[in-house]
């Protein structure tokens, strides 16, 4: 505890007041300091071992100090269970802006991709494939095809 | 107690509360008194639009095929403000993007000494130019998306598909007339960013509407056979314009429509290009149809007269005086069973057959079968062509009528009238859209005529003396059609000129038919350039193919053996003269006049006493007890192959039987 006498202690030490008891040689004033210059005021100087001084436990005064640590605990808790999810909620819409563009950007490939299987199944270019390998056009009742539409362009002989 | 220091303390505490009472007011002016002012401003910094992509609607074939699609593709664009050097940027611009650096230098110039901010650079550049130039990373360069229409087969269906400008917007075809259901409506979307431009948070302001995905009936391998056909016939005889028209006669369904020349819808026009290669001659372009029309003329008479197959129509010895005009069939025939008049197209006969019917019937079979009115396909400028009204025809109207001329169709509406007699006498409104609704068909014929009919213009193909037969023979299936070979009209000169519009219009198979095909090529000439050698074979490889494409099971065997005989003389007979009626100046046919184009029949026969064996009689077209009751009449040993009707003989009829032989007859249902 913060008093005079300890401050007093701190600011000065034992060993001025060892310098200081002996002008009194008194056996029986040993604490007793040399007296003020036309005055008949002395000081005392005691010293006293509080080491073995516990201090009394104040169960209110504890009682106050934690339910302060747990008010401060919760309040925090609650702060972050109400920011926490905005921050979420923030990271997700990163995210979920991310995926659009990354859909949009997939859809442009898609598309990108269907005009090159078009061109790939054009009649021009699997004619010519056609000759090339030297293939007949089939007889029909001969072709059975493999999606089961006459329509599609699976078919085998 | 020391008053001064507490004053000191009171004062401290007045000014303590003085200031926190001003930031509470700073704060209640800020958050709730101008809080929707800063609110915008809040969201103009940290919100942006960006416009949602709506794609232009995919065309498809029958098949679901894509025939035209959309894309989105870069645009560029540079501040020439902000470019640090401009020789240089145009250098790089240049190699990249393949244009003229000192052209692109100058305009860039232009507009940097204009203060112009903007500045395009190349519109629609590929993906590989686009990569390019992102992975320079030129902050003086911006990337536009802009949306692009593909044609992925070129010049596939072009005349049906047609194509758009520099926006997107349909110009021709089916891009055109469908504009407002094809185009898409982009819409808006709200993103909230952060400072480093991340979006976070978006908001749909308005909803894209993406365009209609149309389905036409076209099928992409029919039409490939078509153009690929029609292309190889007007190179072979040297014409300039053509058109196929392929139609499912039951459902309406135009299954190909091609026109030549073509051109690719992925090529803008260019100054020099020949400008009919974008007109679609078989839906805008009516022409005179010339023989093929005999087919309605004997129709109507079916429905209207006594008159019946084996009716005996008088052709003049090849020569008829009507209303003051000489007309002159290029065969002399005395007289034609009515069957032969359409398997040998006498014009004479035709003449005859058409007088019998009359004006009224005559006129009103014609806008019964769909001529005078447009088919109504989605196609713009689609043509009614011409039909006088009734009211308007010449005595010798009907004669020219009756021939194919004084009426002028397309080859859209020749293709619904055919289908008529296909499907068993109902006109079958045609279609090109796979969603559209089919109309209820009227009925136009009795099912008697159309069967009638059938077999008559079977007869075409089959009779050696027909003009179809051997050009329009489909190996494995019946087929029937009728020739025309119309002479072109000069309006500049009001004279009939000596080029044709040949023309094939048929059908197959003869007893259920799934296609109609018509085939016309303007511009040929002489008797190579009939409607027999030139249409016709044009006709048969598109419909043989459309029957493979279709699976439409065979009525024939594939090793029908072929006639070796025929000569191709009944092609002559084909050609419709265009020489009636004062109200269409036509030369009058003079039978000395040197541009007379009209030959004389062939030399009669040798007779039949100086050669050995009987003369084969013709058993086309009878059953088989008919052909053994007439061939053990005759004393004609047969041999049979097949069941049905006879399709086939061998030897052909009129030849002589070697003793010994025995006729070959080949049937088929």
């Amino acid at each position: 505890m913060a008093t005079l006498a300890t401050i007093f202690d701190r600011i000065f030490p034992a060993k001025v007041l060892e310098q200081a008891a002996p002008r009194i040689q008194d056996e029986a004033e040993t604490c007793r300091l040399r007296r003020f210059p036309n005055e008949d005021i002395y000081f005392s100087v005691k010293r006293i071992d509080n080491t073995r001084v516990v201090r009394e436990s104040d169960p209110a005064t504890r009682g106050v100090c934690w339910q302060t640590i747990g008010s401060c605990v919760v309040a925090a808790v609650l702060l972050i269970g109400i920011l926490l999810p905005s921050m979420y909620s923030l990271l997700a819409g990163y995210r979920i802006e991310a995926l659009h563009q990354e859909r949009q950007r997939l859809e442009i490939e898609r598309a990108a991709l269907q005009l090159d299987e078009a061109k790939m199944l054009s009649p021009a270019r699997l004619e010519r494939l056609a000759q090339e390998q030297q293939f007949v056009d089939p007889l029909p009742q001969k072709v059975v095809y493999l999606d089961g539409r006459p329509e599609g362009t699976l078919a085998r002989r | 107690m020391d008053t001064q220091g507490t004053h000191r303390v009171h004062l401290l505490a007045r000014m303590g509360f003085l200031w926190a009472a001003l930031i509470v007011v700073r704060l209640l002016q800020l958050q709730i008194v101008q809080h929707d002012k800063y609110r915008t401003l809040a969201q103009q910094q940290q919100e942006k639009i960006v416009e949602m992509r709506a794609p232009r609607g995919t065309i498809l074939d029958r098949a679901g095929q894509p025939l035209a699609m959309s894309l989105p593709v870069d645009s560029v664009c540079v501040d020439p403000l902000r470019i640090p050097d401009l020789s240089v940027a145009a250098d790089i611009l240049g190699r990249i993007l393949g244009l003229d650096s000192q052209d692109l230098l100058g305009k860039m110039k232009f507009a940097a000494d204009g203060r112009r901010g903007f500045l395009w650079i190349k519109r629609h550049i590929t993906a590989d130019e686009s990569r390019r130039l992102r992975d320079l990373n030129l902050d003086w360069v911006e990337f536009r998306t802009e949306s692009m229409r593909f044609y992925p087969d070129k010049q596939l269906a072009a005349h049906v598909l047609g194509g758009v400008d520099f926006e997107e917007k349909g110009n021709a075809g089916i891009e055109q007339s469908l504009d407002e259901d094809l185009e898409g409506h982009p819409g808006t979307l709200r993103v909230t960013s952060d400072v480093k431009q991340r979006g976070f948070n978006s908001k749909v302001d308005t909803e894209p509407l993406p365009g209609k995905i149309v389905k036409l009936t076209v099928d992409s391998r029919i039409q490939f056979v078509a153009e690929q056909e029609l292309e190889k016939a007007i190179k072979t005889h040297h014409v300039k314009t053509g058109s196929v028209v392929a139609m499912d006669p039951k459902t309406g369904d135009v299954l190909a429509l091609a026109n030549y020349p073509t051109y690719d819808p992925n090529e803008p026009p260019r100054h020099g290009e020949d400008p009919m290669a974008r007109d679609d001659l078989a839906a805008t372009t009516p022409y005179e149809p010339g023989s093929v029309f005999k087919v309605i003329t004997i129709a109507a008479a079916l429905e209207t007269t006594h008159l019946r197959l084996e009716t005996i129509i008088p052709c003049g010895n090849g020569v008829i005086t009507l209303f003051g005009r000489t007309i002159h069939d290029h065969s002399r025939y005395a007289s034609l069973p009515m069957e032969d008049v359409l398997a040998r197209s006498s014009n004479i006969g035709a003449i005859n057959i058409g007088l019998k019917v009359g004006d009224a019937n005559m006129y009103e079979y014609m806008r019964r079968f769909g001529f005078g009115k447009s088919t109504g396909l989605p196609l713009p400028g689609e043509s009614a062509g011409m039909v006088r009204p009734l009211k308007y025809w010449q005595k010798s109207s009907i004669g020219s009528v009756a021939m194919g001329h004084e009426i002028s169709v397309t080859a859209l509406q020749l293709a619904q009238a055919c289908s008529v007699i296909a499907n068993g006498g109902f006109r079958v409104k045609p279609r090109l859209l796979r969603d559209t609704a089919p109309e209820t068909p009227q009925r136009v014929l009795q099912p008697e005529t159309a069967i009638t009919m059938r077999r008559m213009m079977e007869g075409v193909v089959i009779k050696p003396y027909g003009t179809g037969h051997r050009y329009a023979h489909i190996p494995g299936y019946t087929s029937g059609g009728k020739t025309g070979t119309a002479q072109i009209f000069d309006h500049h000169t009001h004279q009939y000129t000596h080029f044709y519009n040949a023309s094939f219009m048929g059908f197959a198979p003869v007893t259920n038919p799934a296609v109609v095909v018509v085939v016309t090529l303007n511009g040929t000439v002489g008797t190579a350039g009939y409607g027999g050698p030139t249409s016709a074979p044009v006709f048969r490889e598109v419909a043989a193919a459309a029957l493979r494409i279709l699976d439409v099971p065979k009525d024939l065997p594939d090793d029908l053996p072929a006639d070796d005989n025929d000569k191709g003389k009944a092609d002559e007979n084909d050609v419709a003269i265009a020489d009636l009626g004062p109200s269409v100046p036509l030369p009058l046919v003079q039978p000395n006049s040197p541009d007379q184009r009209l030959l004389l029949g062939p030399p009669a026969p040798e007779s039949p006493s100086e050669l050995a064996g009987p003369m084969v009689p013709n058993f086309q077209g009878k059953s088989v007890r008919d052909v053994i009751q007439e061939s053990a009449a005759l004393g004609i040993p047969v041999e049979f192959a097949g069941s049905g009707i006879a399709r086939a003989q061998i030897p052909p009829p009129g030849a002589i039987l070697p003793l010994g032989e025995r006729v070959r007859i080949q049937f088929g249902r």
